[in-house]
């Protein structure tokens, strides 16, 4: 017990220097003007930006706003995708009817969605909880098939021999089998989502993070850009970080004694 | 007398016999016929382990799923007792030439499987779960997952899973194959003692000579694309199996004729490129230089 917490606290002082490094080239790169970069506020200007941004209201509300949109869109698109995943991993019939139009659509960016998306929703919100589905959507489903269709044919074979029906074989060797594949699709799938999010609240919100950091660039604000940036950096890794720990705590099997 | 009370409760001495009459089964691919099996007829007695031989690539494995009904054969029947197989059933369970265990259950979620999915009461589930966990050694690794145990004791819980259930038959597909030399003799002589002990009817697949004699009442051969039944061995060594029979002239004498038998199907095989039937090539070769120098 000692030692693993020795050995964690020099991961953690290693990250600590790599995070001071960082922070001192930055330094650096202000102090002796490099070109093309001399507008780049000083560190220690973002960070009193950001300590001051973080004491008021709206910062936080665009935090909320964000991560609204963003589990909107991503929990509607695990809701659609897994089970479509599923079914076409499942049954060869329902694949070749879905499959094509599936990858026809599947190579547009989602942000290519952001033109029709406006004019299609009713509502800028709306529009924008579409493009996160959009984004996560057919990462997930192209997940999900291939993790069915991963799991080994002995796997079926043992399960019916023991007496298991079509619908044991579904809830106990598929829904499992592919949950790795489905974990994968959404971490995957969370990194987009933020992507497209930020872009869509650039072109199409009022507020959230991405909105925010469009407003500090058109009031020529430097050091709130940087804090922008900072802010959906954060947000990103806590929302990856969130699905890890779901995937960990759904797969106990994956973890080592 | 005690020894009986334990195989009666392992067991309710329940126990069937297959017969494969002119099975033959063939591959479909893109305009190309692939003949895997031709004509194969043989029969599993009751209460007996046959083991069934032959280089890699004759088809064994498909014959087992054939058998275990997950394929049906292009012509030709298989019975089990008297009646014919037409898909998987709980009467003959296989254990499988790679590990087949439920990745994300538990050892004991894996053995109790089978009991699970057909509605065996909890308390039934229990006891004989906990009987045959003790019986393979694994109790006490009753709540690790498969990628916790080593390959033995894989091998074991997937024996586990398949003896709880009381099969008529068990059949097993190479299921030592990838173990360590020690491990796998440990299991050869478990298994073989489990055998012994329960009686049940026993089909086993394996590509080593030594191994299929060891733990053989009969011996039935294949040859090499088309799988076809070569010949059958009758192996009268006495029980219970011990392994300094291996030294014994007469598991000399029969492997002699296995070998004499195998040789020109893992010639075969060997010109086909492989890697089996290479070791097995290269076995014979050693044998018959020790035989002239001796002469």
């Amino acid at each position: 017990m000692k030692k693993l917490k020795k050995v964690f606290n020099i991961r953690v002082l290693r990250g600590i220097i790599s995070i001071v490094i960082f922070v001192g080239l930055w330094q650096l790169v202000v102090f002796v003007k490099v070109p093309y970069l001399k507008n780049l506020p000083y560190p220690k200007e973002v960070a009193l930006d950001g300590i001051s941004a973080a004491g008021t209201k709206i910062y936080w509300l665009n935090w909320e706003i964000s991560l609204i949109r963003i589990f909107i869109g991503f929990i509607a698109a695990q809701l659609i995708g897994i089970p479509l995943g599923l079914a076409m991993g499942v049954s060869r019939k329902f694949k070749d009817f879905t499959f094509p139009v599936f990858e026809i659509l599947r190579p547009i960016p989602p942000i290519a969605w952001i033109p029709i998306a406006i004019l299609f929703w009713p509502t800028r919100e709306l529009s924008i909880y579409f493009l996160v589905f959009i984004g996560a959507f057919s990462i997930i489903v192209i997940n999900v098939l291939q993790g069915v269709s991963n799991i080994s044919v002995s796997l079926k074979w043992a399960a019916s021999s023991l007496g298991a029906r079509p619908k044991d074989i579904f809830w106990r060797i598929m829904i499992p089998g592919s949950l790795p594949s489905i974990v994968t699709g959404m971490t995957v799938g969370m990194g987009v989502t933020w992507n497209v999010l930020i872009a869509a609240e650039m072109i199409a919100g009022q507020n959230g993070l991405g909105r925010m950091t469009w407003e500090a660039y058109t009031n020529y604000n430097i050091p709130l850009i940087v804090v922008g940036m900072v802010s959906i950096g954060v947000a990103g890794y806590l929302c990856s970080s969130l699905i890890r720990w779901l995937g960990e705590r759904a797969m106990p099997w994956k973890k080592r004694f | 007398m005690a020894g009986n009370n334990g195989s009666g409760a392992l067991s309710s001495g329940n126990f069937g016999e297959v017969y494969v009459e002119g099975v033959t089964k063939i591959y479909e691919k893109e305009d190309e016929c692939q003949t895997v099996l031709q004509d194969c007829t043989f029969h599993v007695q009751r209460g007996k382990l046959t083991v069934l031989m032959g280089p890699s690539g004759c088809g064994k494995t498909v014959l087992i799923n054939l058998i275990a009904g997950y394929e049906k054969p292009t012509s030709g029947h298989i019975y089990i007792d008297d009646i014919s197989v037409v898909g998987p059933g709980r009467d003959r369970l296989v254990v499988f030439q790679e590990t087949a265990l439920f990745p994300w259950m538990t050892a004991y979620c894996n053995v109790v499987f089978g009991c699970q999915v057909r509605k065996v009461t909890k308390c039934e589930i229990k006891e004989r779960a906990e009987l045959v966990l003790k019986k393979v050694g694994l109790y006490e690794f009753r709540d690790k997952y498969p990628s916790q145990l080593s390959g033995g004791m894989q091998r074991r819980a997937e024996l586990a899973r398949a003896i709880i259930n009381d099969p008529k038959i068990l059949i097993l597909d190479e299921p030592f194959r990838g173990l360590d030399a020690m491990t796998r003799q440990l299991m050869q002589e478990f298994y073989v003692g489990l055998f012994e002990e329960v009686g049940r009817t026993n089909l086993f697949v394996t590509h080593e000579i030594d191994e299929a004699i060891f733990l053989a009442d009969r011996l039935i051969i294949m040859t090499f694309q088309p799988g076809r039944i070569k010949a059958e061995i009758e192996v009268d060594l006495p029980r219970p199996r011990e392994f300094r029979m291996l030294a014994s002239p007469r598991f000399m004498e029969i492997r002699e004729q296995a070998i004499e038998l195998l040789y020109e199907e893992a010639a075969k095989a060997f010109a086909a490129g492989n890697k089996t039937a290479y070791d097995l090539v290269g076995a014979v070769v050693a044998r018959k230089g020790i035989c002239k120098k001796q002469a």
